[in-house]
């Protein structure tokens, strides 16, 4: 039972990372670089510097999740980078800022929809390395008691 | 004579190509730039009123004068701002007799003051010689500018608009929805990066 939610759920978020840097990398660099300095927290050389390499690391963290390839790293990172963009998200939408998410594209206002839709991913991904992390736990067979012989004559 | 003929014209057409740049247009720019730059914006929307101070300057002495873009300006009045359709008449109206820029500026500067007492007239007004002022109070209730500006929010609706104010960049066929709450230089990185 745990092994398939794992799959499902690393095939979920890895998916939705993956779609998240196709969507970032078909469109020119500097059109995710505004979305970026919208959220107004960064200077401007880290915003350059984040929209260039964020798609990449997203694609790549989308292809290690697919993959299935050292699970447990990839999904705590993935839970850490969603904690982050929601928590940009939330006190964003708190300043009262009208702005785009940024997410998957331009286009899309930051609003309640989307923090629903990343806290959801968010929580997810944390289920994701919380169960990824555990020990796998021994398949021991069942305590059945031995068959009692008889003999007959 | 005919040399004088030749120096006649060659002078006024300097001077009309001397005195256009100074002018602020709904559209601007030569339409086979290989950008297109639309702005939907809203005379009574805050971010509108910054976009036109901080970005529109620049970007036309940057981008459009210099024949890398072509601009569109429409308007996009949204429904629930009382006095903004009025003011975006207006614009369409001095835009005819050549004062857009001008009725444009007047209205975000003093966006404050006119959303509050709807006295779009008489600032869109001051920044015109009475002949003008006169022309605009015309045109801004003629059916023709009535249907220019529903025409421009019409496109607007097509173009599915959030909200105000929207800058597409088209290249290449391609649109290109910019958030205009990031900065004009990171804008400008957007436009350099399509040449």
């Amino acid at each position: 039972m745990r092994k398939y939610a794992i799959l499902l759920l690393r095939l979920t978020i890895g998916a939705v990372f993956l779609y998240a840097a196709y969507t970032k990398l078909r469109d020119p660099w500097a059109l995710f670089a505004m979305s970026v300095d919208s959220y107004k927290i960064l200077p401007e050389w880290a915003v350059l510097a984040v929209a260039r390499s964020l798609p990449w690391f997203e694609l790549a963290l989308g292809v290690v999740l697919v993959s299935g390839f050292v699970l447990r790293h990839a999904s705590v990172v993935a839970a850490g980078l969603l904690a982050v963009f929601f928590t940009l998200m939330v006190v964003s939408y708190a300043r009262g800022l009208t702005i785009d998410c940024g997410c998957f594209g331009p286009g899309e206002a930051l609003g309640p929809k989307t923090l629903l839709r990343d806290g959801t991913l968010l929580s997810l991904a944390i289920v994701l390395a919380v169960l990824a992390m555990l020990p796998a736990r021994e398949i021991t067979p069942p305590n059945v008691a031995p068959e009692k012989i008889t003999m007959s004559a | 004579m005919l040399t004088a003929v030749f120096l006649g014209t060659f002078v006024i057409v300097g001077l009309a190509f001397a005195e256009n740049p100074a002018k602020v247009t709904k559209v601007m720019g030569t339409p086979v730039s290989a950008i297109t730059i639309e702005v939907y914006s809203d005379f009574q929307c805050p971010k509108c009123k910054f976009l036109h101070e901080n970005w529109m300057g620049p970007l036309i002495r940057d981008y459009v004068r210099t024949g890398r873009a072509y601009l569109i300006q429409h308007e996009f009045p949204l429904p629930q701002h009382t006095y903004a359709r009025t003011a975006a008449c207006y614009a369409c109206a001095a835009d005819r007799v050549g004062k857009y820029g001008e009725v444009c500026d007047v209205l975000f500067k003093n966006q404050q003051e006119w959303e509050k007492d709807g006295k779009v007239d008489q600032t869109a007004c001051s920044v015109l010689t009475p002949a003008e002022a006169a022309k605009v109070r015309t045109l801004a209730k003629d059916p023709e500018i009535l249907a220019q500006v529903q025409k421009d929010v019409d496109l607007g609706m097509q173009a599915r608009l959030t909200g105000t104010p929207t800058v597409i960049v088209t290249y290449k066929g391609k649109h290109y929805p910019v958030d205009v709450m990031g900065s004009y230089s990171i804008f400008t990185r957007l436009l350099d990066s399509l040449h």
